[in-house]
């Protein structure tokens, strides 16, 4: 040991101050040393987060006072004075599950993918105070949201019940108990979890498989409104869910007892309440206790043994004996490809599909064009045009028959939009910290632009072809519709390519370490802007014709040739224009 | 006479006020290994990136194999090879794999590909692992890795910056010995280092740059004859000539 340094202590509390005194060190200096604008803006956004605390407060304590009214006990049927009480039990179990939800993801990252780590193990302080600091800075936030909605909802219901003095400090006492306990029960998982798989592939199965969850929970709304025919609650569907939210409150499950405990605080119910506090704090703390206690050895030997875990992974997998011949040979359309060209091509398809944070990006436009697609296939909210049919003339129909087929293609073109956003808008920051691979060597700017836009536009391509076919099908288009629709498919998105790639060259980011965290900056919000805007023009180019030539009772084939010509003029130019105009910039990315 | 395959004339980078390379000029031969030296923060990767076609010049020219990096940048890129300090790698292709995107990069046919990649990693002891993600390698396995893809299509002209830090002694005598094979088969080698003792003992030339400026080029003699320092080490020729002797003055009163 040094003749300066310290014997280190083994006392946890110190150290657990001492590394939280750093971390808010480290957040005032970065405010300090922010822009005006971006000061300006934490400023502003704290103080409306505290008044809306204050809004929340005030709007839950009117309407706790609200539901004890004899007019609402009247339609409901039942006495809501019953669901008061069982407010603090749901809110504090909400709390307790969305914290032990919420919080695996964030301490995994927090406990085994921070860049500190080797420093901090490394150095003279105890392995648990490490731990309860990074505990406490990862669920800090979750904490803070959850506490922003439930802490003024059961302060109000506290006044507006008229609750004793006790209640309120106990309240706070309870929440961060359970929080602690929940976020201690979720890092003992993440600590199990990292002893089978290493944590940065359990991070990107995470990401992928919350990426994928969050899309279809966004789009429940959408999809309930489309599988029920009446979504309008009812008194009686209201009454039910009451009843359904009394069974939750019983006293045999140990997530109550919290608010059970803070309710008969309230009220004066010494015995029951002081009983239910004491096992809640007691439970939670034993929790905690335990997961601290138990962090000493699992966190190390988890962190210690990352590397070595994968290491031998890899070793013991069987490996495929390379053959010369196989890896010389390429396939003949390889063949006509510019080797540069193609080498871009392969290896971005080889890490768009390896890493797991990629595709949870990718999958969003896939499920949306699934749902919509199914949509479309029960044929909800959709117009049909039919000859005779009211008092509209036959070739007005006919035309917005037409009109309304090939709208539908514009589903296709919907989905490759928000692909293409990814793979062309974030076609260049993609490649990250590791561009410097490609700025260094001999690839000339055109096959480089190329190679960017086949990775963009083929599976975009490929996607909406399996649409266009799937659409074809559900509204029995001819084939000569769907030639016509493909053709409209291949030129709007080749113009859609060359607009995203060229505003993503534009508002290029190298600097980022998780591919969820790349952006292009304004410049790719306005290409996605530029972009919605062009798809229906460029879309109406190719089908207006066929519309103005159904409706002047010409024959399709004029309008057929007019929407090419025109439409394939504006999307080739679309395709190619902004990236002659880009391709400047392409020697000044990445420098700095 | 042998050819001078790095030029550098007048080479500056400003950022704003700051001056991050100013008026560098120096030239590197085929056949030797050159050393760049300096402070923290004294320019030496700025003058890199300059090289490789990384940044551009605010003034000045680089010519490489002949060709000005900004007017000819694919000559001049053809005929060098870069290993940056950091190896930010494609993490989730193999060894073999990044290797094979390299020789395509360069466009070199694929049997030349295929045998080249067995060679290099078989040279850097690379086999083992060649088929195993970058994001599984050690930092001295990606810096080989780095290096061999800096060696894919044999360039005459190999630029380095900070090659040996984070090595073991085995890999960092190989990339020593390779470094010199290349010099002695014509290559020009460019290295910056921090080790003035990797300096000393590899490089045929050295030269010192300090605060964006050059201050001093020429072999070991040359130097000490510039830093006064007789017999001297390049530690000692190097302190003098960047104003450093006060802080080695320093560092002796706390041993």
């Amino acid at each position: 040991m040094s003749a300066l340094a310290h014997a280190p202590s083994r006392r946890i509390l110190p150290a657990v101050l001492k590394l939280l005194l750093l971390r808010v060190r480290i957040s005032w200096n970065s405010f300090r040393h922010a822009k005006t604008s971006r000061k300006i803006g934490t400023i502003f956004i704290t103080l409306l987060l505290v008044a809306f605390a204050g809004f929340i407060f005030f709007l839950s304590w009117l309407l706790l006072g609200f539901l004890r009214s004899p007019n609402l006990t009247q339609y409901v049927g039942l006495d809501a004075t019953r669901l008061l009480e069982s407010m603090p039990v749901l809110i504090l179990a909400a709390l307790f599950v969305g914290i032990l939800l919420t919080s695996f993801g964030v301490l995994l990252q927090a406990l085994y993918l921070s860049r500190d780590m080797d420093f901090l193990l490394s150095s003279p302080v105890p392995l648990r105070a490490v731990f309860v600091a990074k505990l406490l800075q990862a669920v800090l936030p979750n904490f803070a949201l959850i506490a922003l909605f439930g802490l003024p909802v059961l302060f109000g219901l506290g006044i507006a019940s008229n609750y004793n003095i006790l209640y309120y400090p106990l309240v706070v006492l309870e929440m961060v108990i359970l929080t602690l306990a929940a976020a201690g029960l979720s890092a003992l998982l993440v600590m199990l979890v990292v002893r089978v798989l290493p944590p940065r592939r359990a991070a990107e199965i995470l990401g992928f498989l919350g990426a994928t969850l969050g899309m279809l929970c966004s789009q429940m709304g959408n999809f309930s409104n489309w599988a029920s025919d009446n979504v309008d609650v009812s008194g009686e569907q209201a009454s039910s869910l009451f009843r359904f939210l009394m069974r939750l409150d019983t006293v045999w499950l140990p997530l109550n007892w919290a608010g059970r405990g803070l309710v008969d605080i309230g009220e004066g119910r010494w015995l029951s309440g002081i009983l239910f506090a004491v096992l809640t704090l007691g439970l939670a703390g034993v929790t905690f206790l335990f997961a601290l206690a138990t962090a000493e050895r699992w966190y190390y030997s988890g962190w210690a043994g990352m590397q070595v875990v994968e290491r031998k992974k890899k070793t013991a997998r069987e490996k495929r004996p390379h053959s010369a011949e196989q890896t010389d040979r390429l396939s003949p359309l390889a063949r006509l490809i510019p080797n540069p060209v193609r080498a871009i091509l392969v290896k971005d398809f080889m890490v768009l599909r390896r890493d797991l944070r990629n595709l949870s990006q990718l999958i969003s436009p896939l499920i949306l064009g699934a749902l919509y697609t199914l949509m479309l296939f029960r044929g909800r909210g959709g117009v049909e045009f039919s000859s005779g049919q009211g008092n509209a003339p036959a070739w007005f129909m006919e035309a917005g028959r037409l009109v309304l087929d090939y709208s539908s293609i514009g589903m296709s073109l919907f989905v490759g939009w928000m692909l293409l956003s990814r793979l062309a808008g974030m076609g260049f920051s993609a490649e990250g910290r590791n561009y410097w691979m490609i700025k260094v060597s001999p690839v000339h700017s055109r096959h480089l632009l190329a190679a960017k836009f086949l990775v963009a536009y083929l599976p975009t391509f490929l996607l909406g072809l399996v649409f266009l076919v799937v659409i074809t099908i559900i509204r029995g288009m001819s084939v000569v519709a769907f030639l016509y629709g493909l053709l409209a498919m291949t030129l709007c998105l080749s113009g859609m390519t060359g607009i995203l790639l060229a505003f993503g060259i534009a508002g290029a980011n190298f600097n980022w370490d998780d591919p969820r965290k790349m952006n292009a900056g304004g410049m790719g919000c306005l290409g996605q802007i530029l972009t919605m805007l062009y798809l229906p023009l460029a879309f109406g180019l190719f089908v207006g014709p066929l519309g103005l030539a159904s409706a002047l009772g010409w024959p399709l084939i004029y309008g057929h040739l007019a929407g090419t010509l025109v439409g394939g003029a504006v999307t080739l130019a679309c395709a190619s224009v902004p990236l002659l105009v880009a391709r400047g910039r392409l020697a000044r990315l990445a420098e700095g | 006479m042998s050819t001078t395959l790095i030029e550098t004339r007048n080479l500056t980078k400003r950022y704003g006020e700051k001056v991050a390379a100013k008026d560098v000029s120096f030239d590197v031969h085929g056949g030797e290994i050159f050393g760049f030296l300096g402070p923290n923060g004294a320019g030496k990767t700025t003058t890199i990136k300059m090289i490789v076609g990384l940044l551009q010049p605010t003034s000045g020219t680089v010519r490489v194999a002949g060709h000005d990096v900004q007017r000819e940048p694919l000559l001049a890129k053809a005929a060098s090879g870069y290993v940056p300090d950091t190896p930010n790698l494609y993490a989730k292709l193999t060894g073999r794999e990044l290797l094979r995107f390299v020789g395509d990069l360069y466009d070199m046919d694929r049997p030349t590909v295929t045998r080249r990649i067995d060679e290099l990693l078989r040279i850097l002891d690379l086999t083992a692992a060649a088929d195993d993600t970058v994001d599984s390698f050690s930092h001295g396995m990606q810096q080989k890795a780095s290096l061999a893809a800096a060696l894919m299509h044999d360039p005459q002209v190999l630029i380095l910056d900070e090659p040996t830090v984070g090595l073991d002694p085995k890999s960092a005598r190989l990339i020593k010995d390779i470094l010199r094979q290349m010099a002695d088969r014509g290559a020009a080698v460019f290295l910056s280092t921090h080790i003035l003792e990797i300096a000393e003992r590899m490089c045929d030339r050295i030269g010192i740059i300090n605060r964006g400026e050059v201050i001093a080029i020429g072999t070991m003699d040359e130097l000490r004859t510039l830093g006064q320092t007789g017999g001297a080490s390049l530690e000692d020729i190097f302190l003098s000539l960047t104003g450093g002797a006060e802080e080695a003055a320093i560092a002796e009163i706390l041993k």
